[in-house]
């Protein structure tokens, strides 16, 4: 039997005392704040200002376009443009520079033959600068053989053969590789055969134009309501346990479903304040745009917080320390986290991570999640995630309540 | 009803351990029972299970009337609890402790707030009413914890260690509380290593020693019960050696046969009822102890540091007129007497250091 009186005790209990304890409420505060913050600058921002060094042996209009077109482009900052491409490479050898951008000497030659060989070297050991630096650079070289490529038909008639003697080639070497081969060398690198053709290739962003901190706002969302509710739990029901003050609840004629019913209270006002915190931090700080309901979002987070609340008194109804509770639980949140599709998707995952992924609640929360705050969807389209979320729920409680010990 | 707690063959099995073993046990109703026990012989263990904070592995017990098993919540509204780590929130003050336990308990509000106020004033706390529970001494809380434990006013009041750690001052507070609180006719159940304290409140005591009772009675029947049992095993043990000087004797001559006759009158002597005489002499000296030795009455004479020597003698009024005028007689100067009686502390001792079981009341 749920006694309403009591769990408003219990309720008014835990706020009175994370009222007091201003540390604690601070903590609690800035906690979300801080791993929205991190995650967002960290791993969810958009890199610029790499520095690269551009090595032109020509001289001309395309080549002054081309220099144009780089130093325009935000990923990099032009630190130096030199004619030697020993000295390009040297500059990303000693770290001067992520990248050696190398124009070949024929760049502004329109009636040569032969293919213009752009060369990038670059330091593969920052694989984020390369991975980012390498698709951009292919596809201003290609944007501009492109241009150039047309200029010349409209110039010289329609014909195709002199259309592809202006073809540019870009070639992209590893760091790796420059130790082992000269610049001019094109064995190991990525040819990309620019085709002036009249193919249009159309991106549709079905919806919008979504970054990685927009991916990861979601998960981050669950995954904060995640370690809150299964750490404030330790404190709340073992910690309670360990200093001997569950016991004095315990000795009145109160029910175990009443004084959980009050823990999962105070949790869920929390955490539901907590998640008003982190998506209007999100908001402010990254801009991030909540494509559905915000109604649906909160009460999706209310589920999830829910959830884990069960998960924690399933782990503290027999722990009788916080230590205990602490050993428990790390083995399962820390897995869950890189499991669930937080950062990655599940799908990229090996499969059999993917298998374990579709059994931690922390997957479905972020599909949903995910599906409502970008995609835009509604409880329609989520239906079997708040269903297995709402399965969980009901196991970890029922476990929970059956096995809570009230030895003391 | 006869008694408020009944216990029928209570056990509690940690794994293998059995930490409370077929306990049967009868406390007189609106008593003070002290139930005492060496560290980890199950005490704690029994009072958490009549206090319904943990479960029998098997058998059952009633307290107030009511079956721990079947009527839990019915136990615990007729009792309350001073546990031995004081479990109140130390986040929240005083006043709000004691409200959330009278609510928990269902006590109306006006009711819980009256009460509340004339418990606090009872045990002087009410001044400290709205300090968080966390700043208190630990007298304070322990007075809190009283309050917290006695909003719903309990029949049964069990106190686990409850004076541990508290000033001399803060002890007697707690001790008149509870000859209060039995005054009015609620039965104590005091667990409790201070024997002082028992042996001032308790009407009967319980031993329970490796998971059994091993000795229930009043304070004095328990020392009057290790009187009898030393004498007993004084005589068994004299009539044991007089067999084998008999044996011997048979065998001996009559020159012989005289010293055997001295040992046994030696032994015949100490077989008699004696008791020990505690004496502490400022100026002892070699000729007080030897005209001591030379009365008929004193059997053995230990000195021990500091002028104390301690008399074994012939149980008697007279055996200590004779004793003190001697002393005097050979100057003397006598700072303190004291007879050496068991003290609950011997009964305790002597009851958690045998094996066997003792049983029922």
């Amino acid at each position: 039997m749920v006694e309403t009186k009591k769990m408003m005790w219990m309720f008014k209990k835990d706020i009175m005392v994370l009222w007091r304890h201003k540390p604690r409420l601070i903590a609690l505060i800035l906690f979300p704040i801080i791993m929205i913050t991190l995650f967002g600058y960290g791993m969810g921002g958009t890199l610029t200002n790499i520095p690269v060094v551009v090595v032109s042996q020509s001289n001309g209009p395309v080549t002054n376009a081309t220099l144009n077109a780089i130093k325009s482009t935000s990923l990099y900052n032009v630190v130096n443009v030199i004619n030697d491409p020993n000295k390009g490479k040297q500059m990303v050898m000693d770290g001067q520079v992520k990248a050696a951008i190398i124009l070949p000497s024929n760049y502004d030659d329109m009636q040569s033959q032969t293919p213009k060989n752009v060369i990038i070297d670059a330091d593969s050991s920052d694989q984020m600068a390369t991975g980012a630096l390498i698709p951009t650079t292919q596809a201003l070289f290609s944007q501009i053989s492109n241009q150039l490529g047309i200029q010349e038909l409209q110039s010289m008639g329609l014909s195709s053969s002199a259309a592809q003697s202006s073809q540019i080639q870009v070639q992209s070497q590893t760091s790796s590789q420059l130790l082992s081969s000269p610049a001019t060398t094109t064995s190991g690198g990525i040819n990309f055969q620019n085709i002036v053709n009249s193919i249009n290739f159309q991106i549709n962003k079905l919806y919008g134009n979504i970054s990685y901190i927009d991916f990861l706002v979601p998960g981050v969302l669950a995954m904060v309501v995640l370690f809150s509710c299964m750490f404030g739990m330790g404190e709340s029901i073992a910690g309670e346990r360990e200093r001997g003050e569950l016991a004095r609840l315990f000795m009145t004629p109160t029910s175990i479903t009443t004084i959980v019913g009050g823990k999962i209270l105070s949790k869920l006002t929390i955490e539901t304040g907590r998640a008003v915190i982190l998506i209007v931090v999100a908001i402010i700080l990254f801009g991030i745009v909540i494509a559905g309901s915000m109604l649906l979002t909160l009460l999706l987070l209310v589920l999830v917080a829910l959830c884990f609340v069960g998960f924690g008194i399933m782990i503290s109804a027999r722990v009788s320390t916080q230590e205990d509770y602490m050993q428990m639980v790390q083995p399962i949140t820390l897995p869950m986290m890189f499991m669930s599709g937080v950062f990655y998707p599940v799908e990229t995952m090996p499969w059999i991570f993917q298998k374990i992924a579709y059994i931690l609640p922390l997957t479905y929360a972020n599909d949903a999640l995910r599906a409502v705050m970008l995609k835009g969807v509604g409880i329609g389209a989520i239906w079997v995630d708040v269903v297995v979320l709402l399965g969980f729920t009901a196991l970890f409680f029922g476990l929970g309540v059956r096995g809570f010990n009230r030895d003391v | 009803m006869k008694y408020c707690v009944e216990t029928f063959d209570l056990t509690k099995n940690y794994g293998d351990f059995k930490a409370v073993d077929d306990l049967k046990m009868k406390i007189k109703n609106k008593s003070i029972f002290g139930f005492l026990g060496p560290n980890g012989a199950g005490k704690t263990t029994t009072i958490k299970m009549l206090t319904c904070l943990a479960l029998p592995t098997t058998g059952t017990a009633t307290v107030a009337g009511n079956d721990i098993l079947k009527n839990p919540n019915e136990v615990r509204q007729k009792i309350g609890m001073i546990p031995q780590m004081v479990s109140l929130y130390g986040d929240l003050t005083v006043k709000e402790n004691i409200q959330l336990c009278g609510d928990f308990y269902g006590v109306t509000r006006d009711l819980r707030d009256s009460r509340a106020d004339e418990l606090m004033e009872m045990v002087d706390i009410k001044y400290a009413e709205n300090k968080p529970v966390s700043q208190l001494s630990g007298g304070m809380k322990q007075k809190a914890s009283v309050v917290a434990s006695l909003i719903h006013q309990p029949d049964i009041l069990f106190l686990d260690e409850p004076t541990i750690g508290l000033d001399p001052t803060t002890k007697r507070v707690l001790w008149d509380m509870v000859e209060e609180l039995n005054s009015e006719g609620r039965s104590i159940i005091l667990c409790s290593h201070d024997m002082y304290e028992v042996e001032l409140l308790c009407d009967d005591v319980g031993i329970i020693n490796r998971g059994v009772l091993a000795a229930f009675d009043t304070p004095q029947g328990l020392k009057d019960t290790m009187i009898n049992e030393r004498k007993t095993e004084k005589t068994s043990r004299s009539s044991n050696i007089t067999k084998i000087v008999e044996e011997i004797q048979k065998e001996a001559s009559p020159k012989e046969n005289a010293s055997f006759n001295k040992i046994k009158d030696y032994i015949e002597k100490k077989n008699r009822d004696s008791m020990e005489l505690s004496i502490m002499i400022s100026n002892l000296d070699e000729n007080i102890v030897n005209q001591l030795e030379k009365l008929p009455i004193t059997y053995n004479i230990t000195k021990q540091h500091s002028g104390r020597i301690v008399i074994e003698m012939e149980d008697s009024e007279e055996s200590v007129t004779q004793i003190i005028s001697s002393i005097i007689e050979n100057n003397g100067n006598m700072t303190s007497i004291s007879t050496k009686d068991p003290s609950l502390e011997d009964v305790f001792v002597r009851v958690t250091t045998k094996k066997e079981k003792v049983g029922e009341e």
